[in-house]
C-alpha cells in the first residue's frame, strides 16, 4: 500500500511538472462539454431563404411574410429568375429558394389549387427535412384558414388544397448521408493527419537530437523545414484521392464539380494544418505533447465546423469561432465542388478565409520557429 | 587548405548573454591546424554556448570569431559547410540504415557523384562499418553508434571538427579505439575541437581550455596546466581511510583528500614537504601508513583545485 501510494504520488507530481498535459486536462472537460452543448441542437433555425416572387402581389408578399414568421426561414434576398436561385444554392448564398408562381393571387382568389415551390439545397440532409416540414405545416394552417369560410366540404372527397408547397430537392435529391458526410470526412481526415504528423515529426527530430545536427549542417532553416513536411502535402494528397475513390466506388458519391480546383484549395487547407503542426511542434517538447496537441485541436473540428452538425444550428458566438478553423470553410468548399459543381466565384468568401488563415498560421509558426528551433 | 601553423579558430572575446544571464564572457580561444583542442568545464559552465557560436548556429552578442576563415556571425552558411559536429545524441537516424544514415549526411552536406561515392567509401572502410551497412542504426550497439555518428559527421572531410562529448556512455575500449581515430584525423589535418568530462580524455589532447561561469579561466598544454595549477600528489596506503581523511583535511595546504578504496590520495600546495608533514601528523595521531609515494599531479587534479577554489571564493 506505501509503495502504491509512493507511485501514485510520484505521478501526480510528474503530471503537476508537466504543464501543458495538465492545462490540457483542466480545459478539455469544459470546453467540449461547451461545445458539444451548443453544437448538439437539431433545431435547425434561420434557414438562408432566396424568394423569386413571379407575382408581386400583396398575397405573395404576405406568404413570404408568414414564412419568415416562423423563425425557420431567413429571406436573405429577392432574385429574378431560377438561375439566380440556383447560383445562390450552389455558392451556399442561400439553402432554399421559394419560387411563388405568377398566378398565385389570382389563383387563391378563385378557389384554385396554386402550388409554390421549395427549392431546396440537399447536400445536408438534416436541413432539408425542417426546411419541407415547415412549408408543409404553413401549407396547412393557410389552407384551412382559406376553406374555413363558407365553403362546404365535400364528405366522400376532400377537396385538393388550396395551396402546397412542392419540394424540390437538389444535389443529394435521394437525401443520402454519405453523400454530405463523405466530402467532409476529406477534411476531418486531412485536418488530423497533418497537424499530428508535422507536429511529430519536428518533435522527434527534437526529441533524438537529429535536429542540431540538421541545423549545423549547411541546409537553411526553409530547406530543413519544408523538406520535412514536403512528404506530407504527398500524403495529405493521396488520402484525399482514396477517400474521393472509396467515396465514388462504395457510397456512389458524386464528383460534380471540377477536382483540379478542389484540389487546388486544398492546398491552402492542407497548408493552413502543416503551419499549425509546425506551431504546435515549437510549443511541444515531447512527441507525447504534439499528440496530445493535435487530438485537442482535433475535437473543435468535428463539433462545430459543421462537419456532423449543422453549420446553421449552432449559436452565432460559435460560428464565429469557427470561422478560424481552416475545415469550416474547406467543407464548404469540398461540398459545394462535389454536390453542387461549383466555381471558383462561388467561394470566394471561404477561399479568401483560407488564405487569410493560411498567412495567420505561417506567420506565427515562423516567428515561433526563429525562436525555439534550437 | 591551411598552412601548418594558420589559426581555424580564432575567438577574441566572445561573449554571449541570454536576457541579463551572461553564459559565455569574453572567451578568447586560439586552435592551430591539426591540433586536438580539449574545453572542460562543468555542467553549465558555457562550454555547448561557446560551441554553438563557434559553429555558427548561435549569434554571439559581442566579441568576434573567426573559424575555417571566416567570421561565424556574418558567413555562418560558410563555416557549417566546412564544419563536422558530433554530438553527444550521436544524432543518427534510429529507423534508417548505417548505409542510409551516411548517405543522408552525404547529400545534406552537398556530396555529389565520384566525390560521393569515394567519401562514403572512405568513410564506411575507415569506421569497419562496412560489413553493418544494412543494418538499423537501432540495433548497433553505443560503440557502434559512435563510429557511425563520427563517419557521418566527417562524411564531406571537413578541417574542423566539433565534438561534443563524444564519448559519453561508450565503453573504455570503445572510448580508446575512438581517441585512436581522432588522433589519425588530426594527424592527417584536421582540426579537432571536443567537450568531455573524462579526465583521461583530457590529457590526449594537444591543447585544454578550462571553461569555468562563463569564462576561460586557463589554456594552454595539459602539462603546462597540471603546472601551474602547483600540486603535489601523494597516495598514502592505511587502515582507517575515513579517520586519515579528518585528520589532514584541516592541514594547512591540503587540497584535496580523495579516497580509491584503501589508498588515500592527497593533493597539497606547497610541494613535497607538506607531503613529509602530512605523513608525520597521521603518524602523530597513531595511524599507521602503511605505504606512501609520490605520485604526478593529473589534469583531473588540477581541474577540481580550480573550480573549488574559485567555488570557495
Amino acid at each position: 500500500m506505501r509503495r502504491l501510494l509512493a507511485i501514485s504520488l510520484k505521478e501526480l507530481r510528474q503530471l503537476r511538472r508537466d504543464r501543458l498535459t495538465l492545462a490540457m486536462m483542466i480545459s478539455m472537460p469544459v470546453s467540449e462539454l461547451l461545445l458539444l452543448g451548443y453544437a448538439i441542437n437539431t433545431d435547425i433555425r434561420h434557414i438562408e431563404t432566396v424568394v423569386l416572387d413571379r407575382d408581386r402581389s400583396a398575397a405573395s408578399r404576405r406568404l413570404i411574410v408568414q414564412m419568415r414568421a416562423t423563425g425557420y426561414y431567413d429571406v436573405v434576398g429577392a432574385v429574378e429568375n431560377y438561375h439566380d436561385i440556383a447560383r445562390a444554392l450552389r455558392s451556399g448564398r442561400a439553402t432554399v429558394g421559394v419560387v411563388v408562381p405568377a398566378a398565385f393571387a389570382s389563383d387563391l382568389e378563385r378557389r384554385r389549387p396554386t402550388r409554390v415551390q421549395l427549392i431546396v439545397d440537399g447536400s445536408d440532409p438534416q436541413i432539408v427535412g425542417t426546411a419541407i416540414d415547415t412549408a408543409t405545416g404553413l401549407a396547412a394552417a393557410r389552407s384551412a384558414e382559406l376553406a374555413a369560410p363558407g365553403v362546404t366540404r365535400s364528405r366522400t372527397r376532400p377537396a385538393p388544397a388550396p395551396l402546397s408547397f412542392e419540394p424540390i430537392i437538389m444535389y443529394n435529391p435521394d437525401q443520402r448521408t454519405a453523400v454530405y458526410i463523405v466530402p467532409g470526412l476529406i477534411g476531418v481526415l486531412l485536418t488530423m493527419t497533418m497537424v499530428m504528423l508535422t507536429a511529430m515529426a519536428l518533435t522527434r527530430e527534437r526529441e533524438r537530437g537529429t535536429l542540431e545536427a540538421l541545423i549545423v549542417s549547411p541546409a537553411s532553416r526553409l530547406e530543413i523545414v519544408v523538406g520535412k513536411i514536403a512528404p506530407y502535402i504527398a500524403i495529405g494528397y493521396l488520402q484525399m484521392t482514396l477517400i474521393l475513390l472509396a467515396g465514388w466506388w462504395f457510397f456512389d458519391v458524386p464528383t460534380a464539380g471540377s477536382l483540379p480546383l478542389l484540389y487546388t484549395v486544398a492546398a491552402l487547407f492542407i497548408a493552413a494544418h502543416l503551419a499549425l503542426g509546425l506551431l504546435f511542434s515549437t510549443v511541444a517538447q515531447t512527441q507525447q505533447q504534439a499528440m496530445q496537441m493535435s487530438f485537442f485541436f482535433l475535437l473543435p473540428n468535428i463539433l462545430i465546423t459543421g462537419f456532423v452538425f449543422p453549420f446553421e444550428s449552432m449559436p452565432l458566438p460559435v460560428q464565429h469561432l469557427a470561422q478560424a478553423l481552416p475545415l469550416t470553410h474547406f467543407l464548404r468548399v469540398a461540398r459545394r465542388i462535389l454536390l453542387k459543381g461549383a466555381h471558383l466565384e462561388d467561394m470566394n468568401y471561404e477561399v479568401a478565409w483560407l488564405a487569410g488563415i493560411v498567412a495567420v498560421f505561417i506567420a506565427s509558426a515562423a516567428f515561433r520557429f526563429k525562436k525555439k528551433l534550437l | 587548405m591551411f598552412p601548418a601553423d594558420e589559426l581555424v579558430v580564432d575567438a577574441r572575446h566572445l561573449s554571449r548573454r541570454f536576457g541579463s544571464f551572461v553564459a559565455v564572457r569574453d572567451v578568447s580561444l586560439q586552435v592551430r591546424r591539426g591540433e586536438i583542442f580539449g574545453v572542460l568545464g562543468p555542467n553549465g559552465a558555457g562550454k555547448s554556448t561557446a560551441l554553438r557560436m563557434l559553429c555558427g548556429v548561435l549569434d554571439p552578442t559581442g566579441g568576434q570569431a573567426i573559424v575555417v576563415g571566416h567570421d561565424v556571425a556574418r558567413q555562418p552558411e560558410r563555416v557549417k559547410a566546412k564544419i563536422g559536429y558530433m554530438t553527444q545524441s550521436f544524432s543518427l537516424y534510429a529507423d534508417l540504415t548505417v548505409a542510409e544514415n551516411i548517405r543522408f549526411y552525404a547529400s545534406l552536406y552537398g556530396l555529389e557523384g565520384a566525390t560521393r561515392r569515394r567519401r562514403i567509401d572512405v568513410v564506411m572502410h575507415q569506421s569497419e562499418l562496412a560489413p553493418r551497412a544494412g543494418q538499423l542504426a537501432a540495433e548497433l550497439s553505443g560503440g557502434w553508434k559512435q563510429r557511425l555518428a563520427l563517419a557521418c559527421a566527417t562524411i564531406h572531410a571537413p578541417p574542423l571538427l566539433f565534438l561534443d562529448e563524444p564519448t559519453a556512455g561508450v565503453d573504455p575500449l570503445s572510448r580508446r579505439e575512438f581517441w585512436e581515430r581522432i588522433h589519425e584525423l588530426a594527424a592527417a589535418g584536421t582540426t579537432i575541437v571536443v567537450t568531455t568530462h573524462y579526465m583521461d580524455e583530457a590529457e590526449r589532447c594537444h591543447r585544454l581550455a578550462f571553461i569555468f561561469r562563463g569564462e576561460v579561466f586557463d589554456s594552454g598544454r595539459p602539462g603546462d596546466i597540471v603546472e601551474r595549477a602547483g600540486l603535489a600528489i601523494a597516495e598514502f596506503e592505511v587502515d582507517d581511510v575515513e579517520q586519515a581523511t579528518a585528520l589532514l583535511q584541516s592541514l594547512p595546504g591540503v587540497e584535496e583528500c580523495a579516497h580509491y578504496g584503501h589508498v588515500l590520495r592527497l593533493a597539497v600546495h606547497g610541494g613535497p614537504d607538506v607531503l613529509a608533514g602530512a605523513r608525520d601528523h597521521l603518524a602523530r595521531a597513531g595511524l599507521a601508513v602503511r605505504d606512501a609515494r609520490q605520485a604526478r599531479a593529473t589534469v583531473e587534479d588540477a581541474f577540481v583545485a580550480m573550480v573549488r577554489r574559485e567555488r570557495r571564493a
